[in-house]
């Protein structure tokens, strides 16, 4: 199969997993395991024990043990727990460290957690369905079904990734945020995964009560209606609705009367905002946003690339964590326990009301996919579109 | 003020006036002839750019109705729901129609796309839904609000049925500096467009101008020795004054050709100031030469140059006066020839008459002496011999007259000259008065007082000083004369100019004008027994010293005789 990334926005809703965590969030919200099959903690959560699954090989033939894991894993937990140190035996693997760990799991299943391996031939050598046969990085990248796979091999024997490149004959291809939807051919079977990309401003040196002007003047409907043409969702709050469930009670409309009232009664000083220079979607945001200040008295000059005082950004999913998503975009250097919905709402509504982030848009990601590309649970999961679950039925036309 | 310098002025004055009163002419008709040219030059510009103006609004307008009549919009029209996917159809539109503005408006008045300013969909141009008829009309002008400012458009607006309602296509094209180049430019003529909707021009006169027009929207002129400037408003559809175009004509030329010319007239005045001093040189020679011969020739006869005859340079008013002069003169000196003639007939008759008077006098008692003698003869001889003797005694006696009458001739005609010597004045004038001292002091003698004024600085003289003395003698012999009743007599002296003056005054009648003209002609006397020959010896003293000798009287009022030498010969 081949598969083609326009402008190599987004991609992090396409699964075509090389490398494997120990566990993972599956799309009811629970944890379950993957490379571990099982595990236990002290009472303290300071000492994790995880027992690794059997009969598990990289693709390169070694086993999965624990000392072929410990590197990787102690790569991906440092940066969080520093003083983290690992003990490893057989098949089992103990994580230790003098502070607690109860998000240890959470951070395991993250796809930064990957457990994989690195040879001279080979920069990732992982245990998932699919093995690395070619690579250069930001242009293609060849995979292979991975015949030992411990989940049974894939549909597909191979998927060659293009990117930076159009349409083309590929299989699946990207659907950029923007005009270029409009372009489609009709008929065409399409993917969209839920909004899972926040586009907001950030601010750096502002004025907030300029910014919180700013904010009620945004007319944020016809950014994701007309700019993203239906791709993406007008974002009042930074985690989409479907992942925090509580979304809806930060939603309002444009008050562009009242933006103006605050903004006669604060100091005018200019704006910029900086957008990432060649990119096309988020061009036009800013300009939008710069029309929709005018209306309201504030000056805003967009501005490609650049350090402007308010930058356009976008940060896209990388899990279904509510708590880990927030804290990504918004992090704190002493986080409160998020385990507690009602603790993540508080978190991102002081984070809203302290106006450094304006949320603006939450962007979808959309695959056009060829009619002869079927997957086996088409729309069971909405986060990712698994390459693992597609095959290709050779009988139809490409 | 001299004749040359008469002349020259005149002249000056002549030529630098014509010089100026041509400059200014040529000067004003340069002018006025570069207006015509600036006048035609604007107009020629002016319609170039309305031609322009209206052959691009045709071609926007043609352009609009492609985009109008385009697949995208009719697709539009036909299902205008959703319009989001139409966001960028105007970019697209425009592109292909090569127009600056595109925006294509919903039948609600809200931009469905908008070319010059994408971000602008959803906004309301509500201006479009209030015309019915946009495909009847022309192309406009209007401002167009842009993300970073605004601009000047020529815009043309068509309309296409959407279901119940309207589809607006507006577009159209800048009409900014690139317009103005594109025209064929025309030599020394600017043109520049500035929009009313930005900020004013630096200060100078086209901001003057357009702040003229802004206020009063009609064609104005504004002249300066740079450009002359010429402001058209131009307006838009509801007749608001939107730019102004400016048509600059560069009066550099003029002001080259005026300053040439001024050059020209100031380079031909200072030729014909130094016309006028070389033509003031060579008139006044002309003119003042004979005139300064005359004046030359009149101080010559003034100085008694009789003979003297001005050079007749012309014939023309000068050489009359020349010819007047010489007659004149050749009139004054037959005069003067024949007054010394009359003169010198007179003083001879004179001189007989003095001689016969004094040689009568002693010839007559010489006579009767020598006839008593021969009667004397027939006496006794003691009777002639005392006959004898008194006649040979009065014989001798006035033969003594005769002598001595004939000796003062002899002197006078015999007059040696002065042998000088440096002469104490006051010393001279002492030793005459006291000469006289003993005669004055005479028994029956009228009372006379002398009076003695010598001046300290008189000092010294070169003369003859038995010359000197016998000069300052006579004329007080003859003051002495002239108080026979007595009187006073006064001898002064004094110096100054380089000069000392001897002065002898009386106190006695006094001589008339004539008398004084007459005074010093040899033999002329006022007395009864003068030879008439004292002051002319005095004068003939004076004269051979170099000096001068003049004499102020009034009758009744005394005489004075003022006599002046040189301190140095």
């Amino acid at each position: 199969m081949e598969l083609s990334n326009a402008d190599g926005r987004g991609g992090s809703a396409l699964s075509m997993p090389i490398a494997e965590t120990l566990v993972r969030w599956n799309s009811r919200g629970e944890m379950e395991p993957v490379l571990a099959v099982a595990w236990q903690h002290d009472p303290d959560y300071k000492r994790w024990r995880f027992s690794l699954r059997p009969k598990v090989t990289f693709h390169d033939g070694e086993a999965l043990t624990g000392a072929s894991a410990a590197p990787a894993l102690l790569a991906a937990l440092k940066p969080k727990y520093s003083d983290v140190s690992i003990e490893t035996g057989g098949q089992a693997v103990e994580v230790k460290a003098e502070h607690p760990m109860p998000d240890l799991l959470d951070v395991l299943a993250l796809p930064g957690a990957a457990i994989f391996r690195k040879s001279d031939a080979n920069a990732l050598i992982g245990t998932g369905p699919f093995r690395v046969t070619a690579s250069e990085p930001g242009r293609h990248l060849t995979l292979a079904s991975f015949d030992d796979y411990w989940g049974g091999r894939p549909y597909l024997d191979a998927v060659a990734i293009e990117f930076g490149t159009g349409r083309g004959h590929a299989d699946l291809f990207d659907i950029p945020v923007g005009p270029a939807r409009r372009i489609l051919p009709e008929g065409l079977a399409t993917w969209s995964s839920a909004p899972r990309t926040l586009v907001a401003i950030t601010a750096s040196n502002a004025d907030p009560a300029l910014l919180q002007a700013l904010a009620l003047a945004i007319d944020r409907g016809p950014i994701g209606n007309v700019l993203a043409q239906h791709n993406g969702e007008a974002a009042f709050a930074l985690l989409p609705h479907w992942l925090s469930g509580y979304a809806f009670l930060f939603q309002s409309t444009p008050d562009v009367p009242r933006a103006k009232q605050m903004v006669s009664q604060l100091r005018r000083a200019p704006l910029s905002l900086s957008y990432p220079a060649n990119d096309l979607f988020l061009r036009s945001v800013a300009e939008r946003v710069a029309l929709n200040a005018r209306d309201a008295g504030i000056a805003i000059q967009p501005m490609p690339g650049g350090n402007g005082n308010l930058r356009l950004v976008e940060f896209p999913l990388e899990s279904e964590d509510a708590a880990h998503e927030l804290l990504r975009i918004a992090p704190q250097s002493n986080p409160p326990d998020l385990t507690r919905a009602e603790s993540l709402y508080q978190l991102e509504r002081t984070l809203l009301d302290e106006h450094r982030i304006i949320p603006l848009v939450h962007l979808r990601e959309t695959y056009g996919i060829a009619p002869r590309v079927h997957f086996q649970k088409p729309g069971a999961d909405l986060f990712e579109l698994h390459l693992e679950d597609a095959w290709v039925d050779q009988r139809a036309a490409p | 003020m001299s004749f040359r310098t008469k002349v020259f002025l005149s002249i000056t004055a002549t030529v630098v006036l014509a010089v100026w009163v041509v400059a200014a002419v040529v000067s004003t008709l340069v002018s006025q002839s570069f207006e015509r040219r600036d006048d035609q030059r604007t107009a020629t510009a002016v319609g170039q750019v309305q031609r322009e103006i209206g052959r691009r609004g045709a071609e926007v307008a043609r352009r609009v109705e492609a985009v109008a009549e385009s697949e995208a919009v009719q697709r539009l029209a036909v299902n205008p729901g959703d319009t989001s996917q139409y966001f960028a159809t105007a970019q697209t539109l425009a592109a292909e129609q090569s127009l600056d503005f595109l925006e294509v408006v919903g039948p609600d008045g809200a931009i469905i796309s908008s070319a010059e300013w994408p971000a602008r969909f959803g906004y309301k141009e509500d201006w479009l839904t209030q015309s019915a008829d946009w495909n009847m009309q022309p192309a406009f002008l209007k401002k167009e609000d842009l993300s970073d400012g605004s601009a000047l458009g020529l815009i043309a607006v068509r309309s296409v049925k959407a279901g119940d309602g309207m589809l607006y296509v507006a577009g159209g094209q800048r009409l900014d500096k690139e317009f103005l180049d594109s025209l064929q430019a025309t030599d020394g003529v600017g043109l520049q467009i500035y929009r009313n909707f930005e900020p004013r021009e630096s200060p100078g006169p086209a901001a003057v101008l357009v702040d003229d027009v802004r206020r009063e929207p009609r064609e104005l002129k504004r002249v300066t020795d740079a450009a002359s400037i010429t402001a058209i408003p131009l307006e838009g559809r509801d007749k608001q004054l939107l730019a102004i175009l400016l048509v600059e004509n560069s009066r550099t030329e003029l002001v080259s050709l005026k300053r040439y010319i001024q050059g020209t007239a100031a380079a031909v005045g200072v030729a014909g100031v130094l016309l006028g001093l070389m033509l003031s040189f060579w008139t006044a020679a002309r003119v003042t030469r004979p005139l300064r011969d005359l004046a030359s020739s009149v101080r010559d006869v003034a100085v008694g140059k009789w003979d003297t005859r001005a050079k007749v340079w012309s014939s023309d008013e000068v050489g009359q006066l020349a010819r007047v002069f010489n007659a004149m003169t050749e009139q004054l000196v037959e005069q003067r020839d024949r007054m010394i003639q009359a003169e010198r007939v007179a003083a001879w008759r004179e001189l007989a008459r003095r001689l016969a008077h004094e040689l009568k006098n002693p010839l007559f008692p010489l006579q009767i002496t020598i006839e008593n003698l021969q009667r004397s003869r027939e006496m006794a001889p003691e009777q002639f011999d005392e006959v004898f003797r008194e006649s040979t005694s009065t014989l001798l006696a006035e033969l003594g007259h005769l002598k001595t009458i004939i000796g003062r001739f002899s002197d006078f005609a015999k007059m040696p000259a002065p042998e000088l010597e440096p002469v104490d004045v006051n010393q001279v004038a002492r030793e005459v008065i006291q000469l006289f001292e003993a005669q004055l002091r005479a028994p029956g003698r009228p009372p006379v007082e002398t009076k003695l004024q010598l001046g300290a600085d008189a000092g010294q003289v070169p003369a003859d000083p038995d010359q000197l003395r016998r000069a300052l003698r006579n004329l007080v012999l003859n003051a002495l004369d002239a108080m026979p009743q007595g009187g006073a007599l006064t001898v002064r002296t004094s110096r100054h100019d380089g000069k000392v003056a001897l002065e002898v005054s009386d106190t006695g009648e006094g001589l008339t004008p004539e008398e004084c003209d007459r005074l010093f002609t040899p033999y002329y006397t006022t007395k009864q027994h003068g030879t008439g020959l004292g002051l002319a010896i005095v004068q003939s003293v004076v004269s051979d010293h170099k000096g001068t000798i003049t004499v102020q009287s009034e009758p009744g009022k005394g005489t004075t005789f003022r006599i002046e030498l040189k301190v140095t010969m």
